[in-house]
């Protein structure tokens, strides 16, 4: 069963594959983000090889127009990439490139002086590009603690109220607002086993737990059975089952879901193992 | 050289008399919005001077009426010319929350889906791009948009996923100068704004303008689409409507929210759509019906400049007299100023922030 949704994930998200790369949907020109995770759900050096040279001077990886440089991939790139100066510079970038402090009010009580990271430069930090930034620094550059602590207090900062993140608002005006599957199954991700977050995890889990039967969306299953296969919880039984159904129609077409679902299925998976 | 008639020159006028009070409380918060007005931050080739657009108001007293009929109706009435011509519907699609009404009715969209079929599109898509889920496929099926479209065989395409075209922007009230946008959005013939109508806890008002936000893509600029809101919220919103144009708009107001929206407010059964071929001049008699000044929007306020007309005496209103229907939306204590009539005053926003 394993091996056959790997392979219909992995069938799926061959369909976006540009070039060397892979699109966001069959047809789309490549882009960082769905070739940084098919590279690691396929382990495919096409894939690594488009990566290399769509790596912008100062490291990044992602788009520009105009005013706006969104580099979010940087953290996936970095984790797709092999050992080698490449890799080294995209992790000194995201390093260099945390998010901007914001002022903190009704409309937005979250800390402010706490910035994870951003989806683009210069604006505030949000929960997905924070988890991935904190799991390429734990598995690639684990003895910079600084950045690391700085990513777990910010995540544990956007907590929801009862455990688990939604994309990054605990509370505004006054109303708590829920968490989402996906969000918190990214930062179970990032924040398993770290000694500063054994609490978040535990009302993550539990969170989690409660969230995925009602979101049965792929990218929320593919990424949920990737987190309970990390915490080696048997809960991930039922929700590879949930992510079969969603797989049997040819109507998935989105590569970052459909990446998420072949790393969880597969040997990408052990690409997000933390020593 | 812009016409420049006594009423906008009225309010010109106006604007620097409240902006010459402004300046003797404390120059620092009044001087740049003042000589931000005074500026002409688009290109004038770019957007023709408005005409007399008409806005029809109707009373629909559910989603389970002869939707589809009523639709088409308002569609020819407010002369939204489709036929031949590839369409997009951008409804509202944010969130799920069962408990509320945070997205344009599935009914209403499929209702227009075959309602501009039977005008003669030569195509229609429904799209959007989640502002906060990731997970577009479950926000589409939980809110009963995947099950509706279904039923009228239309395709529903991820905004957030789609591929991506750079448009320079015609305005700049934002430094963006640029911006993503989906290709099916820049490459439809006609792009219909289908918000539902609610208060918003940054914006003041969702409406047809704001309904843009959702054309941006989200894997570029986040979920949520911060930068935007980083940009300045209501100058974002300018730059980002003139940007995609949405000629013809339908306004989900048969049940509306008000209060904390557009997440976390309150449905209000308003029973009214409204219809209209001006972004500018459909919101602004919306907002009316919620018993707001368009005037003290700031985004709608300045988009009347430039991209649609804000004048009531210059938008034909047909269908029901607004007058008779308007409904006082409740608002935050922060958004009381927006209010027809209202003397509190502005509290200031939140921009930049999420």
């Amino acid at each position: 069963m394993e091996a056959s949704r790997f392979e219909r994930a992995a069938e799926l998200l061959l369909r976006t594959r540009s070039g060397e790369g892979f699109g966001p949907v069959p047809g789309a020109p490549a882009e960082a983000e769905p070739t940084a995770l098919a590279a690691i759900a396929l382990d495919d050096e096409a894939a690594r090889r488009w990566l290399v040279q769509a790596q912008h001077e100062d490291g990044s990886f992602g788009i520009r127009t105009g005013g706006v440089v969104s580099t979010a991939a940087t953290s996936l790139a970095a984790l797709a990439l092999p050992p080698g100066s490449e890799r080294e510079l995209a992790l000194d970038h995201l390093i260099a490139h945390p998010a901007e402090k914001v002022r903190t009010g009704k409309d937005s009580p979250g800390d402010g002086s706490i910035p994870g990271w951003g989806w683009t430069e210069g604006t505030a930090g949000w929960v997905e590009p924070t988890s991935r930034a904190i799991l390429a620094l734990r598995r690639l550059r684990p003895q910079v603690t600084e950045p690391i602590e700085v990513g777990v207090r910010y995540l544990a900062n956007r907590e929801c109220i009862g455990g688990g993140w939604n994309y990054g608002n605990r509370l505004v005006y006054d109303v708590e607002l829920p968490p989402y599957g996906q969000t918190t199954a990214l930062a179970l991700v990032a924040l398993r086993g770290h000694p500063s977050a054994a609490e978040l995890v535990e009302r993550g889990t539990a969170a989690l737990r409660r969230l995925w039967p009602v979101e049965r969306g792929p990218l929320t299953l593919a990424v949920t059975l990737a987190a309970f296969r990390l915490l080696d919880l048997p809960d991930a039984e039922p929700v590879a089952t949930a992510l079969d159904v969603e797989l049997e129609g040819a109507t998935v077409s989105d590569a970052v879901a459909l990446a998420w679902a072949a790393i969880a299925s597969g040997p990408g998976l052990s690409a997000l193992e933390l020593g | 050289m812009e016409g420049f008639d006594r009423r906008t020159f009225l309010r010109h006028a106006g604007l620097v008399a409240a902006g010459s009070v402004a300046v003797g409380v404390g120059v620092t918060v009044a001087g740049p919005g003042i000589w931000r007005r005074l500026r002409r931050p688009w290109d004038e080739d770019a957007f023709p001077p408005p005409g007399s657009p008409r806005v029809l108001v109707a009373r629909v007293a559910s989603y389970d009426a002869d939707l589809d009929r009523t639709v088409e109706a308002g569609l020819r009435e407010v002369g939204a010319d489709v036929a031949g011509r590839s369409v997009l519907l951008k409804p509202n699609l944010v969130e799920y929350d069962p408990d509320t009404v945070i997205n344009t009715d599935p009914r209403l969209v499929a209702a227009t889906v075959l309602a501009v079929r039977r005008l003669g599109a030569a195509s229609v898509v429904v799209a959007e791009g989640p502002g906060h889920r990731r997970d577009t496929a479950f926000v589409l099926n939980a809110s009963g948009l995947g099950d509706a479209l279904r039923g009228a065989e239309a395709p529903f395409v991820d905004l957030n996923a789609a591929p991506v075209v750079s448009v320079p922007l015609r305005s700049s009230y934002t430094d963006l100068r640029e911006l993503w946008l989906p290709r099916p959005v820049v490459e439809a013939d006609v792009v219909v704004s289908m918000p539902k109508m609610k208060t918003h806890h940054w914006a003041g008002a969702t409406l047809s303008l704001k309904n843009c936000f959702g054309c941006v893509p989200g894997r570029i600029y986040g979920w949520p689409k911060n930068l935007l809101h980083w940009a300045g919220i209501q100058e974002a919103v300018i730059d980002v409507a003139a940007a995609v144009r949405p000629s013809v708009q339908i306004v989900d107001g048969i049940v509306a929210m008000e209060g904390n929206g557009p997440i976390d407010g309150t449905p209000l059964h308003a029973g009214l759509l409204v219809f209209g071929t001006d972004p500018v001049a459909t919101d602004a008699t919306a907002a009316r019906l919620m018993g707001l000044d368009p005037d003290r929007i700031d985004y709608l306020h300045e988009a009347g400049r430039f991209l649609g007309q804000a004048d009531p005496e210059r938008i034909r209103q047909i269908g029901e007299d607004p007058e008779r229907w308007i409904t006082p939306f409740e608002l935050l204590a922060e958004f009381e100023h927006l209010r027809v009539g209202s003397t509190a005053a502005p509290r200031g926003g939140p921009d930049g922030l999420a």
